[in-house]
């Protein structure tokens, strides 16, 4: 603490210098600790991890695995915000036999086998054929668009008071025989168009 | 510590800024190699599915996107700031805001205002909780003792500096307080607090949230205080001024459908203050208030509100003070072409004010009711889409007193980067006449008035004002505003007639201006240490007009300091620690003469685990004690050193 004493002893002494002039340099000489920009933001990696739990909390017909010990496979329609981090949380991950993956679609027309499909792009007339393929294929779709449900889809993220929310589409989601788990019921908004 | 006995003020401030510097130019290993702004993805997968809802996600500075974007001088005190500040009161959370002048003047009573005009009956603010306003039509004032809360169900308070312009009702002349509290969907489970200490004797909580159906939560609480006495000034006899209270209330929040949202409130609440140390004040009151937003987008929306108010008061001396306010609202906003975004919205408020009178002192008729009707419009127009914007906008209003009263404002909104606004504003806005301005007696004995009723008219304001919000990285963000008030119609108090000179009437005969800046940041500085505070400085030119011979000189019955300065830290340490500083300064204020004050409160919080939190609170640390107000015709009462610790449980 004897630098302490010192910085303190040599404040009481003669030589005034202004508070206001440290408090700024000590912001100053901070600012550069701030984080880089190009890594996943906060809200990505949250929202990330709860596609994640998703796979928990969600039950499948076994008709969306062609064999039981399938991977279930998260896909991410359009520009990828997630970065790594999605696959660092699956990584090494299992449920009820399947391996979780991640595959990146970049056009519709790329779509392949997967459970779980986020979708990013805010096309909507896009989104009618999507939400048709996911009713068949039993998958389930989760976005973070304005009106994403209002257009069929299952699962949105919504921003309220700087923390995420779920809201979930219920009808669509019975639509595609997907079970919700009570718990995630519990804790989402729920609505039935 | 060094001692703080005579140091100066500035000497101190000093000192604790280097205090700060120096833990901060050395952190804690464990934070240092902690990755800078990111989640760990095993930390978050280990949250349950409630917690992972309640991360926060996007820093606070840039949360509520009308702070960055408005042209008012806003300023928002969040739950986290109130939490880590030890903050036990919403008067001491109140302190929180830069922009505020805060005092507190015995164990229950708080001089508040902004941009000056400070009293213990200061007239010039709108207060608002969960959108019921809460002043009473007899001065204008708030009786803050009975504003209370339990603190952690606050979700953040608002604070505009300077007139609140068209959005805002009645009374919004020099400042808007906003207390908004959470959603009953977010203080979901059971809270539980437990407080003791020297001044804070005891303080208790207890909340439950639970749902009914799926999308209809609720809460339940009641929480209850005991606070010591100040201190006689300047010989520390104790005063007997100390306040008991208890209060219970219940929220529901139904999220009928998407797009709509209902909410419903109810509050009761027994209050025992004793501000003159000899009989306790006995002041009840309950409310109940519900609101039902439509919301189609965030141009878009439509809100209607009604809420009931009972309060009654018995100043055990025979004097006594009911009000019941019924008030209905509606305002809906709504977007029109390509440039214009309306709102427009309509209020009226019926209060009846019914007063018990003595024979010397006594409001006249004892029962009035009074009323107040407004309706406004306003037009937000994007000049240049997303860099200039001019907001028109006018509110008329009628009331029990006066004639019409017209309150305009333009503002001028220009946002030339992302990260920048600058914006500037003119407005009108009025106090409308209280009882006490015209219906209100004292007499030197029956018949014989000392103080007398009288035509006393609306003061008015004519503000001007400039402001710069700039946010030079993602975790600093700086706000300047600055203003020039012109007041006119000003309350004065008028001698009466030769030989006596009485009887004394209130009148309009004080005008001048007010100007000053107002200087504020908030900088979060790393996951673990933000910083947040301001600096305010106030002059006040107040005269007496031609036709007025104001026996308080143009005083404005109000003491104001011309400088203050707040600085807040929140550092969250290694071993779930929490340190919390808050640091003021608060400027001499001249008639009656009080000293400028340093107040230091510091809290330490220890998180044993997910459920349990132990905090250990010091308030007014400086010095033993201090004054902070001396009302006109009172002794000055001293605020004493405390210390407090508090036990949280959240399941």
């Amino acid at each position: 603490m004897s630098f302490l004493k010192a910085i303190i002893s040599r404040k009481t002494g003669r030589a005034a210098v202004e508070p206001g002039f440290i408090l700024f340099a000590v912001l100053l000489s901070f600012g550069a600790l701030t984080p880089s920009q190009n890594e996943t933001t906060k809200e990505y990696q949250v929202k990330a991890v709860f596609l994640y739990n998703f796979t928990q909390f969600i039950e499948w017909p076994p008709e969306a695995f062609p064999q039981p010990d399938a991977p279930l496979v998260i896909g991410i329609l359009g520009p990828d915000p997630f970065g790594k981090y999605l696959d660092e949380t699956v990584q090494g991950e299992k449920i009820n036999g399947h391996p979780l993956v991640v595959h990146r679609f970049r056009t519709l027309a790329e779509i392949g086998h997967c459970q779980i499909l986020f979708i990013s792009t805010d096309e909507k007339n896009q989104w009618k054929q999507i939400f048709e393929y996911a009713k068949a294929q039993h998958v389930l779709t989760v976005g973070d668009v304005t009106n994403f449900q209002k257009q069929g889809g299952m699962i949105r993220f919504f921003p309220e008071e700087n923390k995420i929310r779920i809201r979930i589409n219920l009808t669509s989601v019975k639509n595609a025989d997907l079970k919700v788990s009570s718990k995630l019921l519990r804790l989402a908004e729920i609505i039935e168009p | 510590m060094p001692h703080t006995g005579k140091r100066h003020p500035a000497r101190l401030i000093m000192s604790v800024i280097l205090l700060i510097a120096a833990v901060m130019l050395f952190p804690p290993r464990a934070y240092a190699q902690a990755p800078g702004h990111s989640f760990q993805v095993d930390t978050l997968k280990k949250l349950s599915l409630e917690e992972l809802m309640n991360v926060e996600v996007t820093s606070v500075s840039k949360r509520p996107e009308k702070l960055k974007a408005a042209a008012s001088a806003i300023q928002v005190i969040t739950q986290e700031d109130i939490r880590q500040s030890g903050a036990t009161s919403v008067p001491e959370a109140l302190r929180l805001a830069p922009n505020l002048q805060v005092a507190q003047v015995n164990s229950s009573q708080w001089a508040i205002s902004a941009r000056g005009f400070s009293n213990v009956l200061a007239n010039k603010l709108l207060v608002l909780i969960d959108g019921r306003v809460v002043y009473t039509p007899m001065y204008a004032g708030v009786f803050w003792d009975v504003q209370n809360l339990v603190l952690e169900d606050i979700d953040r308070i608002e604070v505009i500096s300077g007139p609140g312009g068209t959005l805002w009702g009645a009374n919004a002349v020099n400042g808007v307080i906003n207390i908004i509290t959470k959603n009953s969907k977010d203080t979901q489970g059971l809270f539980a607090e437990a407080a003791v200490g020297t001044k804070l004797r005891g303080l208790g909580s207890l909340r439950y949230g639970g749902k009914l159906a799926k999308n209809l939560s609720y809460r339940v609480y009641g929480t209850a205080f005991k606070r010591g006495s100040t201190i006689f000034h300047p010989d520390s006899v104790e005063t007997n001024d100390d306040w008991t209270m208890a209060q219970g209330g219940v929220r529901l929040d139904w999220q009928a459908t998407e797009n709509d949202a209902v909410a419903f409130q109810t509050n009761v609440y027994n209050d025992r203050p004793d501000p003159d140390g000899d009989n306790p004040i006995v002041a009840r009151g309950s409310n109940a208030l519900a609101r039902w937003a439509h919301t189609t987008s965030d141009q878009s929306n439509l809100q209607l509100q009604v809420y009931y108010d009972h309060t009654w008061r018995d100043f055990r001396n025979g004097f006594t003070e009911k009000l019941n306010t019924y008030d209905v609202d509606g305002q809906q906003r709504f977007r029109l072409g390509q440039r214009h975004e309306i709102i427009y919205g309509l209020g009226f408020r019926y209060m009846e004010h019914d007063v018990t009178n003595l024979e010397l002192f006594a409001f006249e008729p004892a029962k009035k009711s009074l009323y107040l009707f407004n309706v406004f419009l306003q037009d937000e127009i994007a000049l240049v889409k997303e860099k200039l914007r001019l907001t028109l906008g006018i509110k008329v209003e009628h009331n029990s007193y006066t004639d019409f009263q017209y309150q305009p404002n333009a503002r001028l909104n220009w946002t030339p980067t992302p990260t920048q606004t600058l914006w500037t504003a003119v407005s009108r806005a009025v106090r409308n006449p209280a009882r006490i301005d015209r219906e209100f007696f004292l007499y030197l004995a029956p018949q014989l008035p000392f103080v007398a009723g009288s035509n006393f008219q609306s003061e008015e304001v004519l503000a001007y004002e400039l402001g710069w919000r700039i946010q030079p990285h993602e975790g600093l963000s700086v706000s300047l505003a600055t203003f020039y008030n012109v007041y006119d119609n000003i309350r004065s108090v008028e001698p009466g007639p030769p030989p006596l000179g009485i009887p004394i009437t209130f009148g309009n005969g004080v005008k001048g201006n007010t100007y000053g800046a107002e200087l504020s940041a908030t900088y979060q500085l790393n996951d673990w240490w933000r910083l947040r505070g301001g600096y305010t400085y106030l002059k006040k030119n107040l005269e007496v007009k031609e036709n007025s011979s104001d026996a308080n000189q143009g005083s404005a019955e109000s003491n104001d300091p011309s400088h203050q300065v707040l600085i807040q830290s929140m550092m969250k340490l290694p071993g779930r620690i929490e340190l919390g500083t808050v640091l003021r300064y608060v400027g001499a204020l001249p008639k009656p003469k009080v000293s400028e004050y340093v107040g230091l409160d510091i809290r330490l919080g220890w998180k044993l685990d997910k459920r349990i939190e132990l905090n250990l609170v010091g308030q007014n640390l400086v010095k033993s004690s201090h004054t902070e107000f001396i009302p006109s015709s009172q002794v000055a009462k001293d605020i004493e050193r405390s210390v407090y610790a508090k036990v949280v449980c959240r399941f």
